[in-house]
């Protein structure tokens, strides 16, 4: 019982200190976030109605879904409500393999060599996966779902992605070539949505737990998106590549809820000064 | 140390990883320094707002020789500064402004993290919009 204690008021501890230590940028955002909607006074809340579904029957996912707020806001949360790094499950008290425990070692150096100023994202290039482990984000926080019978499209909003996801039963196709987000075909077990992406240019990165993590191109992803009811989504997603991980990586299941706008906005992305500044900063720090 | 312990400390780890990646897709540290304050006037000549993140460009007129030196910052990513209460246009071309932050860690460039920025008549704005809202305070 002391242990348990003990254990408790080391964690809670170690969690303030974590988000007290956490670099100036993440305060800074946290301190400036504004008045819009994301941080309006939260409506009284109400029971979710039940699962809309479409008209052959399937749940109907479509929606702008996040995890509460957009990246920046002083309340609510950038991401999706989720476990930690590494897959659910395992023994009781040890925690799950993270994606980055699971590279053969000689990916495993190479992503150990890997720092922010190599993170393709800072080319406007798209990830193979998510920041926040969630692929419809890409690297935002926000994704939008047009759910019909025969076709699920999904919308990324940061880095302008889609992923046009058919129903019908057919195959991946061979002649199309690699792309950063895949090739996705989809396929209705019960109210599950599983959603299979192969097809993966291997000349970005996997963004596994925000990192900046190299992947091959015979990366393979696949997820299940349940609504649970009318306001929440929840996605499981287990990730395959077995030229440079030793095992599949489960994905913390991500828990999104409706956003309250309908659509995702279009940004463009041209930054390239960041890339250069963090050049340069690393040709400094080598002096 | 007992293993419930070794346990909770293992998993506030783990809660450190998420918390330190479910901001934003890169460090602002790697490319500014945060030990380094800068402080500049000058006139708004471009903002844009796009990924991976906003940037507001202002000239600085040096009040001794008349020489203009373009300053860049780099602020918040342009969905969480609009959802955050920063509207687009509010800041037009021309307008004075004062902008704090950190300067880069490269010392050639004119360039800094955008901390916060102040209209003439006061309004500040931080890395992610509006600083008025209730939600900022």
């Amino acid at each position: 019982m002391k242990g348990r204690l003990i254990a408790v008021v080391v964690f809670l501890a170690c969690v303030y200190a974590v988000a007290s230590l956490t670099p100036g940028r993440f305060r800074a955002e946290a301190r400036q976030g504004g008045s819009g909607s994301a941080a309006a006074p939260a409506p009284a809340p109400t029971a979710p109605g039940p699962v809309p579904r479409m008209a052959d029957g399937h749940p109907d996912l479509t929606g702008v879904w996040w995890g509460g707020a957009d990246v920046g806001a002083a309340r609510g949360r950038g991401g999706a409500r989720g476990g930690g790094r590494g897959a659910a499950g395992g023994a009781r008290g040890t925690p799950p393999p993270t994606f980055m425990s699971l590279y053969k070692p000689e990916f495993a150096a190479k992503a150990k060599s890997l720092s922010d100023k190599d993170d393709p994202t800072l080319r406007c290039r798209p990830t193979a996966f998510g920041t926040l482990n969630v692929s419809m984000y890409d690297v935002g926080a926000v994704g939008q779902i047009i759910s019909t019978p025969k076709m699920m499209v999904i919308l990324t909003e940061t880095y302008h992605g889609f992923r046009l996801v058919p129903t019908d039963g057919r195959a991946h196709p061979d002649d199309v070539p690699p792309a950063y987000r895949g090739d996705s075909i989809g396929h209705w077990e019960g109210d599950i949505f599983v959603v299979d992406t192969k097809n993966f240019t291997d000349n970005t990165w996997m963004s596994a737990e925000g990192r900046v993590s190299p992947h091959s191109d015979q990366l393979h992803i696949v997820e299940r998106y349940r609504r649970v009811d009318a306001n929440t989504l929840e996605i499981e997603a287990t990730v395959e590549d077995p030229v440079v991980l030793t095992g599949p990586w489960t994905v913390p299941k991500q828990t999104l809820v409706l956003a309250p706008f309908d659509r995702i906005m279009s940004l463009n992305c041209s930054g390239i000064e960041t890339q250069a500044l963090m050049d340069a900063a690393a040709k400094q720090e080598k002096k | 140390m007992t293993r419930a312990v070794r346990t909770a400390l293992v998993w506030s780890l783990v809660s450190l990883g998420v918390v330190t990646t479910a901001r934003a897709h890169h460090s602002f540290a790697a490319a500014f320094d945060m030990n380094k304050p800068v402080s500049v006037q000058g006139t708004i000549v471009e903002i844009r707002l796009e990924n991976p993140h906003s940037w507001f460009f202002v000239d600085v007129k040096d009040p001794n020789t008349g020489k203009v030196e373009r300053w860049g910052f780099e602020a918040g990513t342009p969905s969480g500064m609009v959802r955050n209460g920063f509207k687009p246009g509010i800041i037009k071309k021309g307008v004075e402004v004062t902008i704090k932050g950190f300067h880069a860690k490269d010392p050639s460039q004119n360039m800094g993290m955008l901390r916060e920025l102040i209209l003439a008549d006061g309004t500040a704005y931080g890395m992610f919009g509006s600083q008025q809202g209730p939600a900022a305070q």
